[in-house]
């Protein structure tokens, strides 16, 4: 049971992906009507399923590819061209076999209840007869005209194929014409020994029905005993040259067929998790490195240690990648079911349409080549739909009566790029904003502002539909919305470029991968962030300046663009701390249609992150996708941009960007409003420096040690701080070095007060982070001009 | 010092009979102090106890639930109980530790002020939760006494922290 269970899985397999293959070559078929091969291919297909699913017992199934065969038997000779119409017929037959073999996989059995065949086969049929009918004469002119170069006996040389042999029945033959027919075989094998796995069986079966052949051979030889003399010598030369020939095709079949094997999905994603933890340790690897690289510069042991760390980082990334691959497919096996459904959509709305496509072989990760079918489909169907237009539409607009859509897909950095262009009439954004207004989704106002590559965006709107009329391809309003979530789930963007009267072209911008992503890593007040880079558009400094205000809301203007701009801190509910510099970092986001304008403290880097789940407590958090761990050990948060966006939507209708930035601006006019900390051990040092301050008017506190002045610094607003080197429990290099570490703190003015002079000391005060350093002794002048050249009083 | 004697006397007991010690009649607890109070949790539920270390915040949480951080390549919460047990105190000493335990299936981390001890109260020791802690009665699984007559609040685990309180189900 188990073996015929197994059988019955490997039977699917090959058959999807036979049909698939399938649907392309019927489509291009209706357009070479006379490719032989073609017609041979999709023959095949029918001939082995009938053939397996007779073993299996798959009754219905048998019947109605038997008859397939029948029709397809008929156009491969010669005696049946394919009209549209006998290829709508073929067309349905094979669907029928899809359900048929559908229901199979869903039930084990063929009973399929949904799947009537008996019209089809009664269709197939009399398409077997009427071609039989109308084509016999041609058919016998035709064997008149070929009988003196390719006849044989009662057979037509070029009839002959590996594939039909067995249908052939070849003992009648004379010695010289069965000699015509091996030769003619061989040379057939020899031109196609490249032909995938069935083709194996159909060998071995060759090789059966000329071991067969020769029989009569033998039978023949006590006949004409000339003819003794010379042919089976002849022959026997031939067989060996040929079974050798066999044996060389044999082996090439199955030395492919062992290259490949099958392997569950979920052995993989393992092994991808495993990565991930490698790509972590690596990271952490190197900052390791770099931080014993600074601490002990010019050691000899350093050179071998980086030479291990780059080894293990480069191996790493190779086999991060070769795991990646191997999760990787062909896109185009999302393109093959296209040529198909334009071919349908266009007899339907009565267009003509051709569909180009190419870069079928750019790879894709299986999960994403899973979610990107229905929104591809979509986006076809509405170029067909929307984009083309009627055959005498173009004519009268001097274009080709055919139009032409082209469905292309290329790599693009760390992106896939899948780009739908048609040679329609074009999307006018002036017609888009009305209709959106009419819909309700936009105000007149927001209309002029939007440019017009933001206008084509409004077709992504839930509830937009441009089709005048609804068909029942496309015009319902959901499609667009549907393309944009889907897209939006894999982190990928769409852009839309239209040229009024010359046709659309819809990018969709897809990640690679999921598991293991670039990141932009940025700081916002604090707090460090990680956003996928497949989503960060560009990255631009601008001035306060640069923010307008429209109808109560920030924007940003960007060459051509406006865009919405936010404060991250905002979104995310961050405590400011950090006071506004002069120039802003922004992020522009993009996301399936959506682009906006992310305010943030710091750009951190570029790095590859992996990405871990927040756990069951903390998992779906507005705005957070997940987290990584960095170099350093430390986590850091990645932004879910999809959320985000939603989230930033909100903040961007209550708060002014402008308005966040001028939260943390402090008024301070007189002395008194600064307050400078004082941290030494010494008493008497902390009250002769409090006398020189208090003299200046501005605040004091005091502070006995490092640890002690940490704590104050968090609890007090410190504007300077002066640091005495030596003390107890945590001395000045340590305390400069723990204030650094904090944004806030960056650019508080550490002025050292020491009695430590030599150069070496003023270098590690720099390298920690002091700004000044003032040697013991001083004068109370020289201790006040410094402070106020710091505090710019 | 009267208690030495106590506590020889309970060591040769658990030497003597150590079977009927280990049998369900004794709560394995680990104490600690958050604020004021001791509290304690079943020893099993325990993973690791470890240091304070660093930790990053995350957005739009309750203010006990400090955020997340690094244990040897995983990410765990942490949540604070002082906060969460409105205790004034929030700073971390030397004292401060995090205690990791397992909460539906998933590992947690918990800020405590101090631990006390390992802890073993025989069962008929335990009472229920008095009545004034009705409202709280389900993050506290019992009330024990212990032999030096202190009082431990025995904390239910599982109730701790609950996903709906710190991630509210938005639209």
């Amino acid at each position: 049971m188990d073996e015929l269970q197994e059988l019955l899985e490997d039977f699917l397999i090959e058959a999807f992906e036979m049909i698939e293959e399938m649907d392309q070559d019927l489509v291009e078929l209706e357009n070479n009507p006379d490719d032989l091969e073609l017609l041979n291919k999709i023959f095949r297909v029918a001939h082995t399923v009938k053939g397996s699913g007779s073993f299996l017992n798959f009754d219905k199934l048998t019947h109605l590819t038997h008859h397939m065969e029948a029709v397809l038997d008929k156009a491969r000779k010669g005696e049946l061209k394919i009209t549209p119409d006998i290829m709508d017929v073929i067309l349905s037959s094979v669907d029928a076999m899809k359900a048929i073999l559908e229901y199979i996989r869903d039930n084990g059995n063929d009973s399929a209840p949904d799947v009537d065949v008996e019209p089809i086969v009664q269709k197939l049929d009399a398409i077997t007869k009427g071609g039989n009918t109308t084509t016999k004469e041609e058919k016998q002119n035709t064997q008149e005209t070929k009988e003196e170069s390719g006849k044989v006996g009662d057979f037509n040389l070029d009839e002959i194929t590996p594939d039909n042999l067995d249908e052939l029945d070849l003992s009648e033959l004379s010695p010289e014409d069965l000699d015509k027919v091996l030769d003619k075989l061989v040379d057939d094998m020899n031109t196609a020994p490249e032909e995938s796995e069935e083709d194996f069986e159909e060998v071995e079966e060759n090789e059966e029905n000329n071991q067969e052949s020769s029989k009569p051979e033998e039978n023949k030889e006590n006949i004409p005993v000339k003819a003794q003399n010379t042919a089976p010598v002849k022959e026997e030369k031939k067989e060996i040259s040929k079974a050798e020939q066999k044996k060389e095709i044999k082996k090439n079949i199955i030395s492919t067929k062992e290259q490949t094997i099958r392997v569950d999905v979920r052995r993989l994603d393992q092994l991808m998790n495993l990565i991930g933890e490698l790509v972590l340790a690596k990271n952490r690897l190197i900052k390791i490195y770099n931080d014993v690289e600074e601490r002990y510069e010019g050691e000899k042991f350093l050179e071998e240690l980086n030479q291990v760390v780059s080894s293990i980082s480069i191996v790493t990334t190779d086999l991060q990648i070769a795991v990646m691959k191997t999760r990787m497919l062909p896109i185009g096996k999302v393109f093959n079911k296209f040529p198909r459904l334009v071919r349908d959509l266009s007899r339907d709305l009565h267009k003509k349409i051709k569909l180009i496509i190419s870069g079928e072989d750019t790879e894709l990760d299986k999960s994403i080549i899973e979610e990107i079918g229905d929104p591809l489909v979509h986006m076809i169907r509405n170029a067909v739909d929307h984009g083309i237009e009627t055959p005498e539409e173009r004519v009268k607009n001097g274009k080709p009566e055919e139009g032409t859509v082209w469905l292309k897909a290329y790599n693009e950095g760390n992106m896939i790029v899948i780009e739908i262009k048609d040679d329609g009439h074009g999307m006018d954004p002036e017609k888009l904003k009305q209709k959106a207004i009419e819909k309700g989704i936009i105000t007149p106002g927001e209309a002029e502002n939007i440019s017009d590559k933001e206008a084509f965006m409004l077709i992504f709107k839930p509830g937009f539909s441009t089709a005048a009329k609804v068909t029942n391809v496309s015009g319902r309003g959901v499609g667009m919305d549907v393309v944009k979530t889907n897209i939006e789930k894999l982190n990928g963007i769409i852009e839309v470029d239209s040229i009024k009267g010359k046709g659309s072209t819809f990018k969709l911008k897809i990640p690679l991968t999921l598991a293991i992503i670039q990141a932009l890593l940025v700081a916002s007040q604090e707090d460090l962030f990680a956003i996928p880079l497949s989503n960060v558009i560009e990255t631009v400094r601008i001035v306060e300046e640069d923010i307008y205000t429209i109808e109560g809301k920030s924007v940003l203007k960007l060459r051509n663009e406006v865009l919405p701009l936010v404060n991250m801190a905002d979104v995310f509910e961050i405590e400011k701390v950090l006071e506004p510099e002069k120039y802003l970092y922004v992020v522009i986001l993009g996301l399936g249609a959506t682009k906006i304008g992310l305010i943030v403290d710091r750009f951190i880097g570029q790095e590859e992150i992996v990405i871990k789940s927040l756990g069951e407590f903390l998992k779906g958090i507005s705005g957070i996708a997940g987290a990584t761990i960095r170099g350093d050990g430390r986590v850091t948060l990645i932004v879910d941009v999809g959320s985000l966006m939603k989230l930033a939507k909100e903040t961007h209708n209550k708060k002014l960007a402008t308005d966040s930035l001028n939260e943390v601006k402090k008024k301070k006019e007189k002395p008194s409003d600064y307050t400078v900390m004082i941290v030494d051990d010494s008493a008497m040092d902390r009250k002769i420096m409090h006398q020189a301050l208090d003299e200046l008017g501005v605040s004091v506190i005091e502070a006995k040690d490092g640890l002690e002045a940490l704590n104050m610094l968090k609890q007090n607003d410190v504007d300077a701080m002066l640091v005495d080197i030596e003390m107890p429990r945590m001395d000045g290099y340590t305390l400069a070095q723990e204030v650094r570490k904090y944004n806030k703190y960056r650019k508080l003015p550490l002025i050292a007060v020491t009695s430590r002079t030599t150069k070496a000391d003023r270098v590690r005060g720099v390298e920690v982070g002091m700004n000044e350093y003032i040697t013991k002794p001083y004068t109370k002048e020289y201790l006040q001009n410094v402070i106020k050249r710091n505090l710019h009083i | 010092m009267a208690n030495l004697n106590d506590v020889i006397k309970k060591q040769q007991q658990m030497i003597s009979e150590p079977e009927k010690d280990t049998t369900e009649d004794v709560e394995q607890l680990v104490g600690f102090v958050v604020g004021e109070e001791e509290f304690a949790v079943p020893i099993l539920s325990i993973q690791e106890i470890i240091k304070p270390i660093e930790w990053t915040k995350v957005p739009f949480v309750p203010d006990y639930v400090l955020g997340v951080f690094n244990l040897r390549g995983n990410v765990l919460p942490l949540i604070d109980l002082r906060k969460k047990f409105s205790s004034a105190n929030s700073d971390i000493d030397e004292n401060t530790r995090f205690i990791v335990m397992k909460i539906k299936g998933e590992d947690v981390a918990f800020i405590i002020d101090r631990l006390t001890s390992a802890l073993r109260i025989p069962k008929k020791n335990i009472l229920p939760p008095p009545d004034t802690y009705s409202n709280e009665d389900e993050i506290i699984d019992g009330v024990g006494r212990l032999d030096d007559g202190r009082i431990i609040t025995i904390l239910k685990i599982d109730n701790i922290i609950k996903r709906e309180d710190i991630v509210p189900e938005r639209d």
